[in-house]
C-alpha cells in the first residue's frame, strides 16, 4: 500500500511539468497557434528559474522570472505568427534551438562551466507539493474558463474561424498573442518545477523532450485542458513505471522510451479521432 | 454624421489601394433610409472592396464615410464559426455576463428575441456546421441586426439560396426597409435588381458608371454598363445526334446533409446536361465520386464498360474534371502555366517521356491553351499565382479540354469570373459538345443552365428530382423542385 | 527572400552574434578571427570543415527532401543515428574484401534510415499522425535504442566506451587527402545533390512529389496518392540521412558509437531552409555552417567563445527564415 503511494506520489511529482506544458499547448492550439516550442518555454522556464534563484537567493523571484522567461518565448512566436505570418512549425523549432543555444551560453557565461549550474535555492518540498496543486487546479479553472468565460468563448471562436472574429469586431491576432504569452508562462512554470521543484539546479537538456510528450498529450486529449491534463497525468505515470520497474531487469532504456512510444501509439489515433480546431497554425 | 436628410449613409471620395492595385477609384455613395440598394459589378469591379470600407471592417486609402448609426454586413462566404452554437455565434464580442461568467440564458433569450422581432426562426442551440445554408445565413443577419445597425450591407446574399429561400430574404429586407433601416444589396443577379432594389448603382473598374431608380432603367441597360459593352455572344449549338457515353446508377456517395442520396442518370456524347440546384444538395459529392476522388456506392460506366479506379485511372480513360476551388483544387500556385498544364498527364505519353517529363511537349501544350483560351499572361513561364481568377479559370478549363475528353465534369467552371470570361468558358465546353463529348455542368445559376444545356436535372437532397429537355425549360417548374416541391 | 533581404539578415544574425560573444566577456572581432582561422587557416583546417560539409549534407539533403513533398521531417538525427548503427553492427560482422563490404555497409546505413523514417511515413499515410511528432519522438527512441544496444548485447569487448567493434581497415572509406579525415563521402553527397536537383526538376517523380507538397488536393485530383507519396518520402528521406551516418561510421569514426552527431540532424533543419530547399544551394550552406561547426571549436579554445553561440545563432536562422511558406496546411488527424 506504501508502494502504491509512492507510485502515485511519483506519478504526480513526473507528471506537473507535462502537466502545465500540456496545458499551455492547449491555450495556444485552441487560439490557432501550433506551438511546437513548448520545449524551449520549459527550458527557458527552468533556466532562468535557476539563475534568478541563485542571484537573489529567493526561489519565489526564481519563480517569477522562469514564467516571464516562458512567456517571452512563446510571445515570441505569437508575434511571428500573427505580424510575419510565419510557417508556426518552422519557427517553433527555431525557437526551440535557441533557447537550447541560448540557455547552454548562458550557463557558461554566467555560472563558468558548462552543463548545469551549481546548487540553488529551492522551492523544498512544500513549494513542490504546492505547485503540483496548482497544476491540477489550473486544469480544472482552464477548463472551467474555455467553457463557462466570455474570454474562453473569444478564444475558441479564434482557433476556429479568426475572420468571425474579426468580423464580430474583436481582434484575433491580439488574441492569439495573448494566448501565447499566457500559455509561454505556464510552460515556464513547468520549467520551473523541473529545476526549482523537483531538483534543485538547472542542466541541459534536463527538459529531455517533455515538451514534445506535451503536444502528444495536447492531441491524446483532444484540445481540452482537462484531457490533456489528464493525459499529461498518464504519461506521468508511466515514467514512474519506470522507476518501479527498475530492478526487474528490464533495460533501463525501454523504460525510459515509454513515455516516447506511447506518444507515438497516440498518433495512431487508438484514443479516437478528435479534430484539431479548424485554424490551428493558420497564420492570418 | 450624415449631411443629407434621410440619409442612413454616405461615402464620399472612396478610394482604396492595394499596393499598385486601385481597386475603388473614387466613389460617391449614398443610401437613404427605407431603400433596398442594389450594387452591380463584375468580379473585380471594386464591390466588395466598397462594401466592406462601408462597413468600417476597412479603411480606406483615402475619402471618408458617414452613418447615422451602425453599419452591419452579411458576408458572402458566411463568418460564422462552425463548431459553435448559435447563440455562441450571435453574441461573440457582446456576450451578455455574470459576474466572469458567460450568461447563456440570457444569450439565448437574447437570439430568440431577435429572431421574433425580425421573423427569422433558428435554433438557438443548434450547433452551426449542422445548418442548411439558408438558415446558417440567417444567424449571420441575426448576429449582424443584434447590433441594431441602421444600414445593413449583404454581399452576394442570394448565391446560396432556392428560389423560394430568396422571396424570403427579400420580404425580410423589405420588413427591415420598411422599418427605417438601409438596406444595400450586392449582387450580380439581374433579374433581382429589377424585382426588388428601389435605385441601382453599377461599378466597373473601381468607379461608379450608372445611378439609376430601377423603374427608371432596363436589365440590358445594367448588363451593359457592367460590361463596359455588349456581352460577347456564345458559340452556336450544332445539331448533334448524342450516343451513349456515361451512365450512373444508385450512385451514393458522402455522408450528413450534404450527401448524394442514389442518384441515376446518364450523359450522352454530344449533349450537356445540367444539374440544377442549390448548393448544398449532393453536387460536391457527385461530382467527386466521378472523378473518383471519394468513395461511393453504386455503378458508374463509360461506353459500356465499368468505370473504376482511382482518379489517375479515370483521367486516362478520358473523364476530365474542372474542380469547384481552382486555387487549391486545380492548380499548383507557384508554378508556371508550362508546369501545371502536365498535372493530371504527367504520367502518360505525350507529356511523359521516360522517366522524366517531356518539356517541349508541356510548353507546346501550354502555348496551345493559352492561345485557344486567350489567357492574359506575359508567357507561359509565368507563375499561375500571378493570373486573374478569370486566366486561372481559363488555364484550368484549357487543361481538361485539351486531349479530347470523353467525359467532362464542370462544376461552377464560371464562378467568380469576369463576364468576358464566362462567355468563351462557356463556348469552350459548347464546342467541346459539338464535337462529341458528354458534358456535365454543375451550376448554381439557373441562367447559365437554361443557356447553355441540352437537358437538366434537379438535385434536390441528394436525389434527382426532375428532368427537363431544352424544349421543355420551365424556369418556375425548375425553381420549384429545387426547392423541394413535389 | 530577395539579395537585399538576405543581406539584411545575415547582418542582423552577424550582429547578434557578436552582442553574445560579447556579454561573454570575449572581443567578437577575435572570435570571428578565430572562426575563420580554425574553419579555413590550412589544408588540414579546411580538410575539416570539408568533414563538416559532408556531416550536414546527408541529413540537410533528406530534410529538404521530404518538406519539398510537403512534410516535416524533425527526425533527420534519430535515422542517422539508426544508419549508423546498422553500419557500424554490419561492418563489424562482415568478413569481406572492401569494393564488397563498403557498398553494403553504406547500404545498411540507408536501409535503417529508411526503416526509421518509414515509421513515420507509415504513421502518417495509415493513420494521418501528424509526423512532427512522430519524428520528434523517434528521435528520442533512437538515442535511447542505441544506447542500449551498444552497451549491452553489441558492446565490443575491448572497448572503453558504449560502441561496436571497430571497423576492418579495408572496410573503411578510401581517404581523399592524405592524412586528413575526409574521404570519399564528399563525392558520394555532392553526386546525390546533383541527382536529388536533377530529380525535382525534370522527373515525373520529382514533379508528383511536389505537387503534392505544394498543392495536396489538386495533386490528389491529378491521381497523385497522397498517402503513399508521404511515405514514399519519409522513408527516402530517412534513408539519405541513414546513409549519411553510415558515411560518419565508415569514413570518420569507423565504428559505431552514441557520441556520433553533435546535432547534425537538427543542424540540418537550418542548413536546408537556408539553401531555400534547393539541393545546389545547400550544398554552400552546408559548407558555410560546416565553417561553423569546425571553426566554433577554434573559436571557444582560442578567444573563450562559448561555442553554444552557434547553436542559439543557428535557431535564430531558423525562425527568421520560418516567413518562408514551406508546406500548405495540411488536414490531419490525430
Amino acid at each position: 500500500m506504501a508502494e502504491l503511494l509512492d507510485f502515485f506520489q511519483l506519478a504526480l511529482v513526473k507528471a506537473t511539468p507535462l502537466i502545465f506544458a500540456a496545458l499551455a499547448g492547449v491555450i495556444c492550439e485552441r487560439s490557432g497557434i501550433l506551438n511546437i516550442a513548448l520545449e524551449g518555454g520549459l527550458t527557458v522556464g527552468a533556466f532562468t528559474g535557476a539563475a534568478v534563484s541563485f542571484e537573489t537567493g529567493n526561489p519565489l523571484l526564481g519563480l517569477i522570472a522562469g514564467m516571464l522567461a516562458g512567456a517571452l518565448l512563446c510571445g515570441l512566436l505569437g508575434v511571428a505568427a500573427t505580424r510575419f505570418g510565419v510557417d508556426q512549425i518552422v519557427a517553433g523549432i527555431g525557437l526551440n534551438m535557441l533557447a537550447a543555444g541560448a540557455t547552454a551560453f548562458a550557463v557558461v557565461v554566467l555560472f563558468g562551466a558548462p552543463g548545469a549550474t551549481p546548487e540553488v535555492h529551492a522551492l523544498g518540498s512544500a513549494g513542490e507539493t504546492a505547485l503540483i496543486a496548482v497544476a491540477v487546479v489550473a486544469a480544472l479553472a482552464l477548463q472551467l474558463g474555455f467553457d463557462r468565460t466570455p474570454w474562453g468563448l473569444r478564444l475558441r471562436a479564434c482557433g476556429e474561424n479568426p475572420q468571425a472574429v474579426l468580423s464580430a469586431g474583436l481582434d484575433p491576432r491580439r488574441i492569439r498573442v495573448l494566448a501565447t504569452l499566457a500559455g509561454g508562462a505556464i510552460a515556464g512554470l513547468g520549467g520551473v518545477f523541473l529545476s526549482l521543484g523537483e531538483l534543485d539546479l538547472y542542466s541541459d537538456g534536463m527538459t529531455a523532450g517533455r515538451g514534445f510528450i506535451a503536444l502528444a498529450a495536447v492531441i491524446f486529449g483532444r484540445w481540452t485542458p482537462l484531457g490533456a491534463a489528464g493525459a499529461a497525468l498518464a504519461f506521468g505515470a508511466l515514467s514512474a513505471l519506470q522507476f518501479v520497474l527498475q530492478r526487474s531487469g528490464v533495460p533501463s532504456e525501454l523504460m525510459q522510451a515509454l513515455p516516447y512510444l506511447a506518444a507515438l501509439a497516440a498518433l495512431t489515433g487508438i484514443v479516437g479521432k478528435a479534430r484539431a480546431p479548424a485554424a490551428d497554425g493558420v497564420s492570418l | 454624421m450624415v449631411e443629407t436628410a434621410g440619409a442612413a449613409l454616405e461615402a464620399i471620395g472612396i478610394v482604396k489601394r492595394f499596393g499598385t492595385l486601385v481597386a475603388v477609384d473614387g466613389v460617391d455613395l449614398e443610401l437613404a433610409r427605407g431603400e433596398i440598394h442594389a450594387l452591380c459589378g463584375e468580379n473585380g469591379a471594386g464591390k466588395s472592396t466598397l462594401a466592406r470600407i462601408l462597413a468600417g471592417a476597412l479603411a480606406p486609402s483615402a475619402g471618408r464615410v458617414a452613418s447615422d448609426g451602425p453599419v452591419g454586413l452579411v458576408h458572402q462566404h458566411f463568418e460564422l464559426v462552425d463548431r459553435l452554437r448559435v447563440w455562441e455565434n450571435v453574441v461573440l464580442g457582446r456576450e451578455p455576463r455574470r459576474g466572469l461568467r458567460l450568461d447563456a440564458a440570457a444569450a439565448r433569450e437574447r437570439v430568440r428575441s431577435l429572431a421574433r422581432e425580425y421573423a427569422l426562426d433558428v435554433d438557438p442551440d443548434a450547433v452551426v456546421e449542422s445548418l442548411p445554408v439558408g438558415i446558417a445565413q440567417r444567424v449571420e443577419i441575426l448576429r449582424e441586426l443584434a447590433r441594431e445597425p441602421s444600414t445593413l450591407v449583404l454581399d452576394e446574399p442570394t448565391a446560396v439560396l432556392a428560389p423560394r429561400e430568396i422571396d424570403a430574404l427579400f420580404a425580410t429586407l423589405r420588413s427591415l426597409a420598411a422599418r427605417g433601416a438601409a438596406i444595400m444589396v450586392i449582387t450580380h443577379k439581374l433579374q433581382e435588381v429589377i424585382s426588388h432594389a428601389n435605385r441601382v448603382t453599377v461599378m466597373r473598374g473601381g468607379r461608379v458608371v450608372l445611378r439609376a431608380a430601377t423603374a427608371e432603367t432596363s436589365l440590358d441597360a445594367i448588363a451593359r454598363a457592367m460590361v463596359g459593352g455588349d456581352v460577347p455572344a456564345l458559340a452556336t449549338r450544332r445539331a448533334v445526334t448524342p450516343h451513349a457515353a456515361f451512365a450512373a446508377r444508385d450512385l451514393r456517395a458522402g455522408d450528413g446533409a450534404h450527401a448524394l442520396r442514389g442518384a441515376s442518370f446518364e450523359v450522352r456524347g454530344g449533349e450537356i446536361v445540367g444539374i440544377a440546384g442549390v448548393e448544398g444538395n449532393g453536387q460536391s459529392a457527385l461530382c467527386d465520386a466521378i472523378a473518383g476522388v471519394v468513395p461511393y456506392a453504386g455503378e458508374m460506366t463509360l461506353d459500356g464498360e465499368p468505370l473504376r479506379g482511382n482518379p489517375g485511372a479515370r483521367t486516362a480513360a478520358g473523364v476530365r474534371t474542372i474542380p469547384q476551388d481552382r486555387q487549391r483544387e486545380a492548380l499548383v500556385l507557384p508554378w508556371s502555366i508550362a508546369r501545371n498544364v502536365a498535372l493530371g498527364d504527367h504520367t502518360r505519353p505525350p507529356l511523359r517521356r521516360g522517366w522524366s517529363l517531356d518539356r517541349q511537349a508541356c510548353d507546346a501544350l501550354a502555348t496551345e491553351i493559352v492561345r485557344r483560351f486567350d489567357v492574359r499572361a506575359a508567357s507561359i513561364r509565368t507563375s499561375v499565382a500571378a493570373l486573374s481568377g478569370g486566366n486561372q479559370q481559363k488555364v484550368v478549363v484549357g487543361r481538361a479540354l485539351a486531349h479530347e475528353p470523353r467525359v467532362v465534369i464542370a462544376y461552377q467552371p464560371t464562378r467568380g469570373i469576369d463576364v468576358g470570361a464566362a462567355s468563351l468558358v462557356q463556348s469552350r465546353l459548347i464546342e467541346a459538345r459539338n464535337a462529341g463529348a458528354a458534358v456535365l455542368l454543375v451550376s448554381f445559376e439557373l441562367d447559365e443552365l437554361l443557356a447553355v444545356a441540352d437537358r437538366i436535372l434537379v438535385l434536390y437532397r441528394g436525389a434527382i428530382a426532375g428532368e427537363f429537355a431544352r424544349e421543355g425549360f420551365d424556369r418556375a417548374r425548375i425553381g420549384a423542385l429545387m426547392a423541394g416541391a413535389a | 527572400m530577395s539579395r537585399r533581404n538576405a543581406a539584411i539578415f545575415a547582418a542582423v544574425l552577424l550582429a547578434i552574434a557578436a552582442g553574445a560573444m560579447a556579454l561573454a566577456g570575449a572581443n567578437p572581432l577575435a572570435g570571428f578571427a578565430a572562426l575563420l582561422r580554425g574553419a579555413l587557416g590550412g589544408e588540414r583546417q579546411l580538410s575539416e570543415t570539408l568533414v563538416q560539409t559532408t556531416a550536414l549534407l546527408f541529413p540537410s539533403l533528406a530534410v529538404a527532401f521530404a518538406f519539398r513533398a510537403g512534410l516535416f521531417n524533425i527526425g533527420a538525427e534519430g535515422q542517422l543515428i539508426v544508419g549508423g548503427l546498422f553500419a557500424g553492427l554490419a561492418g563489424a560482422a562482415l568478413v569481406a574484401p572492401g569494393w564488397i563490404a563498403i557498398p553494403v555497409i553504406l547500404l545498411a546505413g540507408a536501409a535503417g534510415g529508411a526503416f526509421w523514417g518509414g515509421i513515420a511515413g507509415a504513421l502518417r499515410a495509415r493513420f494521418g499522425g501528424n509526423e512532427v511528432i512522430a519524428t520528434l519522438m523517434l528521435n528520442i527512441v533512437a538515442a535511447l535504442l542505441a544506447n542500449y544496444l551498444v552497451v549491452g548485447p553489441f558492446h565490443a569487448p575491448a572497448a572503453t566506451g558504449p560502441e561496436t567493434a571497430e571497423l576492418p581497415v579495408s572496410s573503411w572509406l578510401p581517404v581523399l587527402i592524405p592524412g586528413t579525415r575526409l574521404t570519399i563521402s564528399l563525392l558520394l553527397a555532392l553526386a546525390l545533390a546533383g541527382a536529388l536537383s536533377f530529380m525535382f526538376a525534370r522527373t515525373v517523380f520529382g514533379y508528383a512529389l511536389q505537387a503534392a507538397g505544394e498543392a495536396p488536393q489538386a495533386a490528389a485530383r491529378a491521381g497523385i496518392d497522397l498517402r503513399r507519396t508521404a511515405l514514399v518520402a519519409l522513408t527516402l528521406s530517412g534513408a539519405i540521412a541513414g546513409f549519411g551516418g553510415a558515411t560518419l561510421v565508415a569514413g570518420v569514426l569507423h565504428r559505431f558509437n552514441v557520441a556520433l552527431s553533435p546535432g547534425y540532424g537538427f543542424i540540418a533543419i537550418a542548413v536546408a531552409l537556408v539553401g531555400g530547399l534547393d539541393p545546389l544551394w545547400i550544398v554552400l550552406a552546408a559548407f558555410a555552417f560546416g565553417i561553423l561547426q569546425s571553426g566554433s571549436l577554434t573559436m571557444q579554445a582560442l578567444a573563450h567563445v562559448p561555442k553554444d553561440v552557434v547553436g542559439f545563432v543557428e535557431g535564430l536562422a531558423i525562425l527568421g527564415l520560418s516567413a518562408r511558406r514551406i508546406a500548405n496546411p495540411r488536414e490531419e488527424s490525430a
